[in-house]
């Protein structure tokens, strides 16, 4: 009785419109560093990329006055620090952890610099002419009860993290591109002898990467917000690294893997202000979880090798025993 | 008109300085066998890899048909006919028989792939050229065989005419090698051109019409295989004469060094690698232990130097139970590892000489001073390692990266005996090798057991079996299918119970 009564509670539509959204940038981010873990890069730059595109998303919107031109300048931005980080480590051959530490801690540094140095802003920025990326409500979803209101009236940018889930995909695993990608990533010199373009390979999903971790961004600056507070991301990046992984890298997983997260996110602001449970503990929920996932990641297949070694010592035995049980008969 | 005519190929590396081939000529008619055989650095896969564009050469002209080609880039020498089965395959695992073969050439309605029409196409190819394969099959899970397989129907997929294979066999099990012989006759018969690399004469003998010999950047000469015999190819390719057999004094067995009983070993999986297995190897005697690889002579090794856990049963080292004793207190007891894997397992190629050297003694009271290594004692060992293994061009306190694969191996069997171990395991210990290190490797471990070491061989190569090994023990699926004294063997014999089969008693 009790139990169910607090679930009511505590879960209700607006913490799972709350989860959704917050998943947003986590999806977008995951699939960055999904598609260029296919390729065989290692993307860690995904958090520097994420709050670039933040930056770039508002301050765009604010100098051309239209929220949708401040998304689609964050993209490019996003596509330019990709093509950056390309040219940096297939020209230069820089090592890609390094290279991501380098362009996480340079991006972080930067955003505070110019809002410092042209918006005379410390720590947080934001003007009242920025208007808010739009709600969209989808026809006919919205009458559907229950599902109406949960997946209908968010923005753009939430769409469009479903639908590159689903595009990405397709392109992965069933067009001739896609299978390059994987090649690549598999075994680059098989890729090679056969005429495979390596380097497009790389520029391309280093760019896509920018630009969806971007987007990500975006959404965090015009899209859930309107402002801009240093260091933004607060490491929603990392937790992207960490949906992708849990995801297997595949797109419709990572799509899966960022809901989760964004629930346990939700979960963890509705706890805060139903119980009294202390705050400090339950915003630790969403990094429990995420530690949680890399534990099982990382022991996945050493798990599955202790599971069968175990049947073969029981099996072993069994063996054994009926050996000697036989001459005995 | 030869198919492939090289003339005066001269490719010079400065970074290594190595004058890898020296105004080389190299013709091969169409439709033939043809076997281009050396020493490990002789220059061949150097020759080959400019052939197929992977390599510039610095002067000399190509022809093919008769018509100069210039061929700068692999992309080129697949459009010109050629194509090459590297010595490591060039797939991707986790992609099936089909995505491999098509891979950059898929057909494609709309940009979208549609897997039935590739399994069929794969399927015609293979029919074609007498090549079964299941081309939904996922080339991770396929024997070494099978994806060879895989790489020659993806050269004859882009048109090959001209094969090159690169060390075919260096993988393979006997009965592999003997289906991929089969292989290459029947592509000869229909007209395609196969270019082999290889050093083991007998596979020359066995498959090849014509063959070349290179040394030290050279070509020596080009025969008719018939014209020739193993002898002299040997001669050419070493320079001087090689000892096919290697002379060994009477066995003189004494107390039993290693005992293993009722051994139960865990493959990848969970499978059963090794299942109760029980033999022992005495003092002075080199027990071989013969099989198709596969067969759980990894698991066996690993398990008995501490390598992978021990799933049931025991092992003794000079009556001291080592079943679950670290690798360390293993070699303090006198025991020493050449793995199969010298480039990974056996040797850090990162570092240089000395540290790879005393990577397995450094814990001795010798090698400490004051519990910091005392440099001058490292370095007189490998200084030892050098001249007593005659290991050319390494010298203490430099980096072996670019050492051949003959010279590594020397640096391996330096140390494991320098310590004058009393249980030598050996497992592959020439895989890769050429014929005079091959040569070197077998004194060593006869001079070994001759001083009274245990030792125990583990070869996929039965004609190394039966040279070197007092006892041979057959090994397969995890168990002893055999076990025999050095005379009684036969090659026959062998490999019937390598096979699975039983030999059936003669009735006397």
């Amino acid at each position: 009785m009790n139990e169910i009564q607090i679930s009511q509670d505590i879960i209700t539509l607006a913490v799972i419109r709350s989860g959704i959204r917050l998943a947003t940038p986590i999806i977008l981010g995951a699939l960055g560093f999904a598609i260029c873990s296919r390729a065989g890069v290692l993307n860690f730059a995904i958090e520097g990329m994420m709050l670039f595109g933040a930056f770039a998303a508002i301050v765009a919107a604010f100098l051309l006055g239209n929220t949708y031109l401040g998304v689609v300048v964050a993209i490019l931005a996003g596509g330019l620090i990709g093509a950056f980080f390309a040219a940096v480590y297939l020209k230069y051959r820089v090592d890609l952890v390094i290279l991501a530490l380098a362009l996480n801690l340079f991006i972080a540094e930067m955003t505070v610099f110019f809002l410092r140095v042209v918006f005379g802003a410390f720590g947080s920025w934001s003007d009242p002419s920025i208007q808010q990326l739009p709600e969209i409500n989808i026809p006919l979803l919205d009458q559907i009860p229950i599902l109406g209101p949960l997946l209908s009236g968010h923005n753009i940018i939430v769409y469009t993290s479903w639908f590159a889930s689903f595009a990405l995909y397709v392109v992965l695993f069933h067009t001739r591109f896609g299978r390059h990608i994987r090649a690549v990533g598999e075994n680059q010199s098989a890729a090679e002898t056969v005429g495979i373009d390596v380097a497009r390979v790389k520029i391309f999903v280093l760019i896509l990467s920018g630009c969806l971790a971007a987007l990500g961004g975006a959404f965090l600056s015009v899209g859930h917000l309107t402002l801009f507070t240093r260091d933004m991301t607060g490491g929603r990046g990392w937790l992207a690294v960490t949906a992708s992984l849990f995801g297997l890298n595949h797109p419709i997983g990572v799509l899966f893997t960022g809901l989760f997260f964004g629930f346990a996110d939700a979960f963890a602001v509705r706890l805060q202000t139903v119980t009294d449970i202390p705050p400090s503990l339950v915003q630790f929920l969403p990094n429990v979880a995420a530690l949680v996932a890399l534990v099982l990641v990382g022991a996945r297949g050493k798990l599955r090798e202790e599971l069968a070694r175990r049947r073969f010592r029981q099996r072993a035995q069994q063996e054994v025993a009926a050996t000697v049980v036989t001459p005995a008969e | 008109m030869p198919a492939v005519e090289m003339q005066g190929i001269t490719k010079y590396f400065a970074s290594s300085q190595v004058l890898a081939n020296d105004a080389v000529d190299l013709s091969v008619g169409q439709g033939e066998v043809h076997a281009l055989v050396g020493e490990n650095g002789a220059g061949k896969t150097t020759l080959m890899n400019i052939l197929f564009g992977l390599t510039r050469p610095d002067r000399g002209t190509i022809r093919l048909n008769g018509t100069p080609v210039q061929i700068p880039h692999p992309n080129e020498a697949i459009r010109l006919g050629i194509g090459m089965v590297h010595q490591h395959f060039k797939l991707v695992p986790s992609f099936t028989v089909a995505q491999n073969i098509l891979l950059g050439i898929e057909p494609s309605r709309y940009g979208l792939l549609d897997q039935r029409d590739e399994n069929a196409a794969v399927k015609k190819l293979a029919d074609e050229f007498g090549l079964p394969v299941d081309p939904a099959a996922v080339v991770g899970e396929l024997s070494v065989g099978l994806q060879q397989r895989v790489e020659i129907l993806k050269a004859l997929q882009r048109e090959a005419r001209i094969l090159i294979l690169d060390e075919p066999t260096a993988v393979l099990t006997p009965q592999e090698a003997r289906e991929l012989f089969t292989v290459i006759r029947d592509l000869a018969k229909r007209g395609q051109t196969v270019i082999f690399i290889t050093h083991k004469l007998l596979e020359v003998i066995e498959v090849a019409d014509q063959v070349s010999v290179m040394r030290a950047g050279r070509m020596i000469g080009s025969k008719p295989v018939r014209e020739t015999n193993l002898k002299e190819m040997a001669r050419m390719m070493v320079g001087r004469e090689v000892l096919l057999t290697v002379d060994k004094k009477p066995v003189e067995p004494g107390e039993i060094v290693l005992e293993v009983e009722h051994l139960l070993v865990a493959g990848v999986g969970g499978h059963t690698a090794i299942s109760d297995l029980s033999f022992n190897v005495r003092a002075g005697e080199i027990v071989g232990i013969a099989g198709v690889s596969g067969n759980g002579q990894t698991e066996l090794v690993d398990a008995i130097t501490g390598l992978q856990p021990v799933d049931g049963g025991t092992i003794r080292l000079l009556r001291n139970e080592i079943t679950n004793q670290p690798v360390g207190d293993r070699r303090e007891q006198g025991m020493a590892h050449i793995p199969e894997d010298r480039l990974r397992t056996g040797l850090n190629l990162e570092t240089n000489l000395d540290e790879n050297v005393i990577v397995s003694r450094y814990r001795e009271p010798e090698f400490q001073h004051y519990g910091l290594q005392d440099r001058a004692h490292i370095q007189k060992l490998a200084e030892w390692v050098v001249t007593q293994f005659s290991v050319a061009s390494a010298r203490p306190g430099e980096d072996i990266a670019t050492l051949s694969g003959g010279n590594l191996q020397k640096v391996v069997l330096g140390r494991e005996l320098s310590g004058s171990p009393k249980l030598i395991i050996a497992n592959q210990p020439t895989r890769g090798l050429d014929v005079g290190s091959i040569e070197f490797v077998h004194r060593t471990l006869v001079d070994a057991r001759d001083r009274g070491a245990a030792v125990l061989l583990i070869s996929v190569e039965l004609d190394e079996i039966l040279a070197l090994s007092d006892r041979i023990l057959v090994l397969f699926r995890g168990r002893i299918a055999g076990e025999f004294q050095d005379e009684q063997a036969t090659k026959e014999q062998l490999g019937i119970l390598m096979a699975g089969g039983v030999i059936e008693e003669e009735a006397s």
